[in-house]
């Protein structure tokens, strides 16, 4: 079972949006990614710059015919941060909707 | 654990999810996977046409045999585009399963299509059937399965 902790480097909107999307892939091109966020390249670099640093993801340039393309994927510290996240998320919810306990008389 | 609040989570959580479906609407066969199985069909229809039986059941068995060799790769609905590969837990396991029911689905449709066509006294009834089947094939494989994996939630 997955140990829940809230992440706070995968917390805000653009970066969770993009890890859970690498979550549910092998590998994103970076296009992809770009169109399916709807970021501008530099914003998209950004945020894979900032996930690559913490060791969340790992990117690979690779030359298609005369393009060159840059493939990214998570790491497995990226998808148990990922799912730590969730669960943490999950617990927030849990808790929220759990029936107040009842004081000792 | 962080001090945000439950509504913020339950955003976060939506957010993740519809990620994952973004995704999950990638799972697919390539374009020309559908193309090909067209034009498969089509020449299978001409040579049951102008071939004696038996060339054409074996003809008919060589398809079936090089769709498996050939397509085994891309059943898994995986590698739709190039520009991703859908994660094996989000396309699940059932995707070559229904493919391999649409095709044969579509050939319980090409049989009777071809026999009502030859009772109805249509020259070469089979390449008409099987060019029916064709164009549903290439224009409409990528929608019918869409469709498919919808009904049995693979």
């Amino acid at each position: 079972m997955t140990k829940a902790r809230f992440d706070e480097l995968i917390h805000p909107s653009t970066r969770l949006s993009l890890v859970a999307t690498l979550a549910a892939a092998d590998w994103a091109e970076f296009a992809f990614l770009r169109d399916r966020l709807q970021l501008s390249d530099s914003a998209l670099s950004k945020q894979l710059t900032t996930l690559e640093e913490a060791g969340y993801v790992a990117t690979e340039r690779r030359l298609s015919g005369s393009r060159r393309k840059v493939r990214a994927r998570l790491t497995s510290t990226g998808r148990d941060a990922f799912n730590g996240h969730i669960a943490a998320l999950r617990a927030i919810v849990a808790d929220a909707t759990a029936p107040p306990q009842e004081p000792p008389v | 654990m962080s001090d945000i609040a439950p509504e913020q989570a339950r955003t976060a959580l939506d957010a993740a999810d519809r990620a994952r479906r973004q995704v999950a609407e990638e799972v697919g066969l390539p374009r020309g996977y559908w193309w090909a199985m067209a034009a498969g069909w089509l020449l299978l229809g001409v040579l049951g046409n102008v071939l004696p039986p038996w060339p054409a059941g074996i003809a008919t068995v060589g398809f079936g045999v090089g769709h498996g060799v050939l397509a085994s790769r891309l059943l898994d609905g995986r590698r739709r585009t190039d520009r991703l590969r859908v994660s094996a837990a989000v396309a699940g396991r059932r995707v070559p399963l229904v493919v391999v029911g649409m095709l044969l689905g579509l050939i319980g449709v090409t049989v009777p299509v071809a026999l009502a066509l030859d009772a109805d006294g249509a020259g070469h009834a089979g390449i008409w059937a099987a060019a029916l089947t064709a164009a549903v094939v290439g224009f409409g494989g990528p929608e019918i399965l869409r469709v498919l994996r919808r009904w049995v939630r693979a």
